[in-house]
């Protein structure tokens, strides 16, 4: 799933069947390599919600237990969601100090939030393994050799 | 490539941030080799830094960045001004200085330093050659060509010396530089 498509998705509590929130940006871990959590609009109260309360990150929608999984995000997911820790926009740098790019979009698993492929301006795709770190200046992904 | 290019360049940790950018090439070995950075901060109005960055904390040189692990790989500039002089580093700046040929031709005057990254040495990064500013000499007056160097060269400051046989391998660009400085290099080897 790309975080393109997965942008502005409905966030349901399965407990009230209401909606909760809309999906906004997506919060990458670069030492996991996988979403971290999500950062929420239209929400009543906090606007994070962590990768780990999602029950399921569905096609349609996105569910939640209940809408009090939706805070801030705790200490984890507040240093991710940061300006420096956006991905998408970013020039893309390979180890070797290479720029491949600008990064358009990322594509993920629904299941378990890794990142399966970093899609580049320039038509790399980068597979999503390789990513090493996300700083205010670039994102740092491994040379292929 | 040439070290005008290395300048500027940023400075980058593999967490992607720009901890600082490259602000002079420090020598190392003669001027024969590259010892190490100094750094300026990033932006418009930081000035140099204290610190610098020592050629054998660089991850890697690439087209775009310097690559190092984390910020943590930088020293104290003077440890590595230090360093490069016990090499036989000359701190002064090859820029400018006339290259003479030991058959007692002035064969231009430099206008860039170009370097190489062996990895058959382990990552050494080596001066291979300079960018001149052709004189009488090579025939083709006022034209920027490229003089490949042996592995140790005899500098001044005002001088330099190069082997007569070095206009023999006299290149235009950078591509193929690379060849004509391993055929010198190996006919010196050959010679002596």
């Amino acid at each position: 799933m790309l975080f393109s498509d997965a942008k502005g998705r409905q966030v349901v509590s399965s407990s009230t069947a209401a909606t909760v929130g809309k999906v906004s940006r997506f919060l990458v871990d670069p030492r996991s390599r996988a979403v971290a959590g999500v950062e929420l609009k239209k929400t009543s109260n906090g606007d994070m919600l962590r990768w780990s309360d999602i029950t399921a990150f569905g096609a349609d929608a996105v569910t939640v237990t209940g809408e009090d999984k939706i805070g801030d995000g705790g200490e984890s997911l507040k240093a991710l969601s940061g300006k420096a820790h956006r991905v998408l926009g970013k020039r893309v740098l390979t180890s070797t100090g290479d720029e491949l790019g600008k990064l358009v979009d990322i594509d993920f698993d629904p299941a378990s939030g890794a990142l399966t492929t970093l899609l580049v301006d320039s038509g790399t795709d980068v597979p999503g393994d390789r990513l090493l770190g996300i700083g205010s200046y670039a994102v740092v992904v491994r040379d292929d050799g | 490539m040439r070290t005008s290019e290395i300048t500027k360049r940023p400075v980058v940790t593999m967490a992607g941030e720009d901890v600082a950018q490259v602000k002079d090439i420090i020598y190392a070995a003669g001027g024969g080799s590259v010892g190490g950075f100094t750094l300026a901060g990033r932006g418009l109005f930081a000035g140099p830094l204290k610190e610098g960055l020592a050629w054998s904390s660089v991850s890697a040189l690439g087209a775009d960045a310097v690559m190092i692990r984390d910020e943590f790989v930088l020293q104290p500039t003077k440890a590595i001004l230090e360093a490069s002089r016990a090499s036989g580093g000359s701190g002064a700046n090859v820029l400018g200085s006339q290259v003479l040929s030991d058959a007692g031709l002035d064969l231009g005057v430099v206008r860039d330093v170009i370097v190489s990254v062996d990895q058959a040495t382990g990552g050494h990064c080596d001066v291979v050659g300079y960018e001149i500013e052709a004189s009488e000499a090579l025939g083709t007056q006022g034209e920027k060509v490229l003089i490949p160097l042996p592995d140790t060269i005899a500098a001044s400051g005002e001088h330099l010396m190069v082997p007569a046989s070095a206009k023999e391998f006299v290149g235009r660009d950078l591509a193929g530089f690379g060849a004509a400085v391993d055929a010198f290099r190996a006919q010196l080897g050959g010679a002596s």
